[in-house]
């Protein structure tokens, strides 16, 4: 009987148990490599499968958990060695009598962000180990161990374009209910049912007896047969073995059964006895199959959120109307969206819309880029925006989670070109109720598309509870009575369909005074009608405050704990004040109050911003940068030097300049003319091999607040992208980094090639192992010693 | 099961670059704000395994055939008869931590990237005495890490399969032998029967003494 097969027919399907014990008991010795016995011992192996097909395992796992090229460099023998005979072997030893999986495990490097293996790297080097076993005539993949959601959804992709085998995903948990790296259960199971797995599990690092709490939150968000291998126990840290029997194990296990769960095999420390003592427990037993349905949600890896109530999906990074989105976007500045996804996050978005649309860039590059960056500083689920299919495949594909796909609409060629990816990549999707006749005037047929947007979904794979219909927001100072029409046509989607709602609100208020409160009272009105997903600016308090006190007042909020932890210490004011009552001109200063320069040395961040808008009223902007701002940074800068003030006391410094920085930057971009001509670019990164970063980074901060444009490349960076930012950007000065000896050399390749290439570009570099001996021989223009001489550096080259 | 409930502030400011009798109150109150949030989000985890060694020209072997190069390790050990690997780290999530501060206010990210360091300096310290104890009336010089002295960091991976530890602890090796998690440590602490000549740690076995800002600056950074 085939895998799916199985799985569909009654009663439990009983896996093998522990490979590595079982190889050491036959006299693997310390140091050889497990993954080379169907080369070395042929006859253990196939000892040791007819052992488990004996004990009653219906799926054989081959010896293949380790063998991807990048662990097998070290045996000096390739994929296509290892893996057929693995399997050849545990063919012959299944006679018949049991499948025969490829096993894949973890590639054994961690990926970005935490470690620097990059995405499709990894799902090449899976591929490969697929398209073996698929010509060696594996009957299914087991994905195992898994500690990152990522790395299981590059190894699931491998096996869906490369073979149409069956797929078992199995992630590994510590007690607390999360992996290693804090991926949850529920994000995993979200995600893996979404890509088309079809078993997902539990294997390894925790006993029997620690899995009920796991199995019940995996059932609670997947409808897919769940499996379970765990550990004999749990082990001891020095490598000693684990802490319990077979019966126990067996007994723990067959309890399982009472939550539902359909595979049952052991990890570590498991033994033929071990299955066959689960088997006899098993005997007589049936599987409890409790309904199970799957909310709406989306996810990141850790964080899942069921769209149960109203959530904000926060629209800052966009640039649509922002010009100084626009800038970063050009800049190639990250770190300015990045703030802005913290700074929505922290004011209350579940989810952070990602638009990155702009005609003078790479689009796509961008996309993936910032996808990238802002998973690696933020837990919020996101929805990717754009029209283009190929914008949104690569966001997708570097997306770990379920997202949002922002959006299709009613014409058929969107639908064809954007389901089929929201299916592969298991996204939702947001259905705007336009076609090509435009918005349409009346209700019903803007239902009408809203049905046909379902119904293609439907006929594409796609979840009902992951269609999200946008009825589409017009300008009420240009169509009064749209507003009123948009609201019917949520409501009629909302009852009559069945289906989630998104809906951009800050649109309805534009040309019209008092734009704040237009836009609150729209989304109460909406979120009343049935609103689930407002796209909105959280940072307007008025916003987040209409959302709060709806899930009050709709008993949502269970005894007001979310309004009151808001607004529990608050002072609310709700008068609006009209131009004729509006106080006139800026009040005197207050006495006593600091001077913008003493802000700046004594690094008070929250206060730089609003002495410096207040000293704008009075002081030309240029003025304020050269007669107060740099005075007061290069005084904490002599003072860093002179060691009477130190580095923490510097970059606070640089922080408050940074913070009135902006606020200046904001009223020249305002002004004609805008911000004049910006200082040359200093592009930065640490360089190939090397992921210190802290210190690169210190140096950015501090050059920004001295008003220089960086790019920052990031960790790990390839000499060859050093070169190229340094063209694009015409940067006159180019920084490098490095923290380790063993990296060194590639700071002097990368210096080469900025040479052999005929960048006109200085070059200074920094690290803690560096010296200016070693500077001066791999050919830098200068050393700095720390940030603050890369600031004097810049100021040299750049002026 | 290692836990850490304080950190010393004064490593914590040395490591941030200022002398600690020189901190004033905020700096101080921040680096203490910082270990208390630190301490609430690392897990530490850690592996190790009890290894036989043997001296050769090239350098010490293990006993499961991995060969640990260089000089310096080998006058280290002098006088060992066996050993103890173990790895140890703070967890995925104190980089998340120190990731998403770099993005809202570096001085603080300075502060919880110092914190970790001493933290897990802490946690190799409590996993030196549990080891110490496993090993009653021996001796043991400090432990020794990949990339001090000439003993190569390509030998973090090698290492890390030995402890099991990408299973046991989530600790991996990039493919230019950096640890990741980075708050990480693997070393190996030899044991020799009987009593032995206790080596102070050093500069001179750092790997960053070439360029290290405390010695730059006429000091050191407090480890010993």
């Amino acid at each position: 009987m085939e895998f799916r097969e199985l799985l569909r027919a009654p009663g439990p399907i009983l896996l093998d148990g522990g490979m590595g014990t079982m190889l050491q008991a036959k006299g693997l010795a310390l140091g050889e490599h497990p993954e080379l016995a169907a080369l070395e011992h042929p006859d253990w192996l196939l000892d040791i499968h007819r052992a488990y097909v004996e004990a009653g395992t219906q799926i054989l796992c081959a010896n293949t958990f380790g063998a991807n090229r990048e662990k097998l460099k070290r045996t000096g023998k390739t994929v296509e060695e290892v893996i057929p005979p693995s399997i050849a072997i545990a063919r012959e030893a299944a006679a018949g009598r049991a499948l025969v999986a490829l096993d894949l495990g973890p590639v054994g490097q961690l990926l970005e962000p935490t470690g620097s293996l990059d995405f499709e790297t990894a799902v090449d080097i899976f591929a490969q180990q697929v398209r073996c076993a698929v010509s060696a005539g594996a009957d299914l993949v087991m994905i195992e161990t898994m500690t990152d959601l990522q790395e299981c959804r590059a190894a699931l992709l491998a096996v869906k374009e490369n073979s149409g085998l069956p797929v078992l995903v199995s992630m590994t948990y510590e007690e607390r209910g999360r992996t290693f790296l804090g991926h949850a259960p529920a994000c995993a199971a979200l995600t893996l049912e979404g890509m088309g797995a079809d078993a997902i599990g539990i294997n390894c690092s925790l006993g029997p007896r620690e899995m009920p709490a796991l199995v019940e939150e995996l059932t609670r968000w997947t409808t897919l047969p769940v499996s379970v291998k765990p550990n004999a126990g749990l082990p001891d840290p020095g490598g000693a073995g684990y802490d319990i029997t077979a019966d126990q194990f067996a007994a723990a296990m067959a309890e399982l059964t009472e939550l539902g769960v359909k595979c049952y095999g052991g990890c570590c420390g498991t033994t033929p006895e071990y299955i066959a003592r689960l088997k006899a427990a098993l005997a007589g037993r049936t599987i409890r199959e409790a309904p199970r349905r799957v909310p709406a949600a989306v996810c990141s890896p850790v964080c899942a959120v069921p769209i149960d109530r109203v959530r904000v999906i926060g629209e800052r990074i966009n640039p649509t109307g922002k010009k100084r989105m626009k800038e970063a976007l050009l800049r190639d500045d990250i770190d300015y969206m990045l703030g802005q996804a913290l700074e929505q996050t922290q004011a209350g978005a579940d989810i952070l819309d990602v638009n990155v649309g702009q005609p003078e860039i790479d689009e796509a590059a961008m996309m993936v880029k910032v996808v990238k960056a802002l998973q690696g500083v933020t837990d919020a689920p996101l929805q990717l925006d754009s029209t283009r299919p190929e914008v949104l495949e690569r966001a997708l594909r570097v997306y770990c989670g379920k997202a949002i796909v922002n959006s299709v609409n009613g014409e058929e060629e969107a639908l064809d070109a954007i389901l089929p990816l929201v299916k592969k990549y298991g996204a939702a999707v947001v259905g705007l109720t336009l076609d090509k006749g435009g918005i349409p005037k009346t209700t019903q047929a803007r239902m009408d598309i809203a049905e046909k947007i379902l119904n293609k979904a439907l006929s594409y794979g796609i979840r009902r509870e992951d269609v999200y219909i946008d009825c589409l927001t017009l300008t009420v100072s240009a169509e009064q009575e749209a507003a009123s029409q948009t609201l019917e046509a949520l409501e009629r989607v909302k009852k009559e369909l069945g289906l989630k709602t998104v809906l951009g609100v800050s649109n309805i208020s534009f040309g019209l005074p008092a734009r704040p409160l237009v836009n609150q009272n729209f989304l109460t009105m909406a979120m009343t009608r049935g609103l689930d997903l407002p796209i909105i600016n959280p940072n307007l308090e008025a916003m987040m405050a209409a959302v709060r006190s709806y899930h009050l007042l709709m008993n949502i909020d269970k005894e007001a704990r979310d309004f009151i932890a808001a607004y529990g210490t608050a002072e609310v004011s709700t008068s609006i004040l009209t131009n004729s009552s509006a106080p006139g001109g800026a009040a005197a200063a207050p006495e006593g109050e600091r001077s913008l320069a003493r802000i700046v040395e004594a690094g008070l961040k929250g206060e730089a911003g609003p002495a410096v808008r207040k000293l704008l009223e009075t002081t030309d902007a240029m003025e304020v940068v050269d007669g107060i701002l740099i005075p007061a940074l290069d005084k904490v800068g002599a003072d860093f030097e002179a060691g009477r003030v130190f580095l923490p006391q510097l970059i606070q410094a640089a922080g408050a300049a940074q913070a009135a920085f902006e606020v200046i930057r904001e009223k020249l971009a305002a002004q004609p003319g805008g911000a004049g001509e910006p200082k040359g670019t200093v592009v930065l990164a640490t360089v190939k091999g090397d992921i210190h970063d802290i210190g690169k980074n210190i140096v950015k901060v501090l050059l920004e607040n001295y008003g220089y444009p960086v790019v920052d490349l990031g960790k790990d960076v390839e000499p060859a992208a050093v070169a190229e930012a340094a063209r694009k950007h015409n940067a006159p000065l180019v920084g490098l980094s490095a923290l380790m000896t063993t990296t060194l050399g590639s700071m002097a390749d990368t210096i080469k090639l900025l040479r052999k290439e005929g960048i006109p570009c200085k070059v200074v570099v920094g690290g803690a192992v560096l010296t200016a001996d070693y500077a001066r021989q791999i050919g830098a223009d200068f050393y700095a010693k720390d940030a603050k001489e890369s600031v004097d550096v810049a100021r040299q080259v750049i002026g | 099961m290692i836990t850490v409930t304080r950190l010393n502030t004064g490593e914590i400011l040395r490591y941030m670059g200022c002398p600690p009798e020189r901190a004033d109150q905020t700096l101080r109150e921040q680096a203490e704000a910082c270990a208390r949030e630190l301490l609430t989000i690392i897990r530490p985890r850690w592996s190790w395994r009890a290894v036989g060694i043997a001296f050769e020209p090239a350098g010490v072997r293990l006993e499961n055939g991995l060969l640990l190069p260089g000089e310096d390790l080998q006058a280290h050990l002098a006088g060992c008869s066996r050993g103890a690997v173990f790895c140890a780290t703070l967890g995925a999530e104190t980089d998340a931590l120190i990731r998403r501060t770099e993005q809202l206010d570096m001085g603080r990210a300075l502060a919880l990237d110092c914190c970790a360091s001493a933290a897990v300096e802490e946690v190799c310290d409590q996993i030196e005495l549990e080891l110490q104890a496993k090993f009653p009336g021996c001796s043991f010089p400090f432990r020794y890490s990949p990339g001090y002295g000439d003993l190569p960091l390509e030998v973090q991976g090698p290492l890390l399969d030995l402890m099991d530890a990408p299973r046991r602890a989530g600790l991996c090796a990039s493919a230019s032998h950096l640890l990741t998690p980075r708050k990480s440590v693997t070393a190996i602490l030899g044991v020799a029967e009987g009593e032995i000549e206790r080596k102070k740690r050093s500069c001179l076995g750092c790997p960053a003494q070439g360029g290290c800002q405390y010695r730059k600056a006429g000091g050191h950074c407090g480890i010993s």
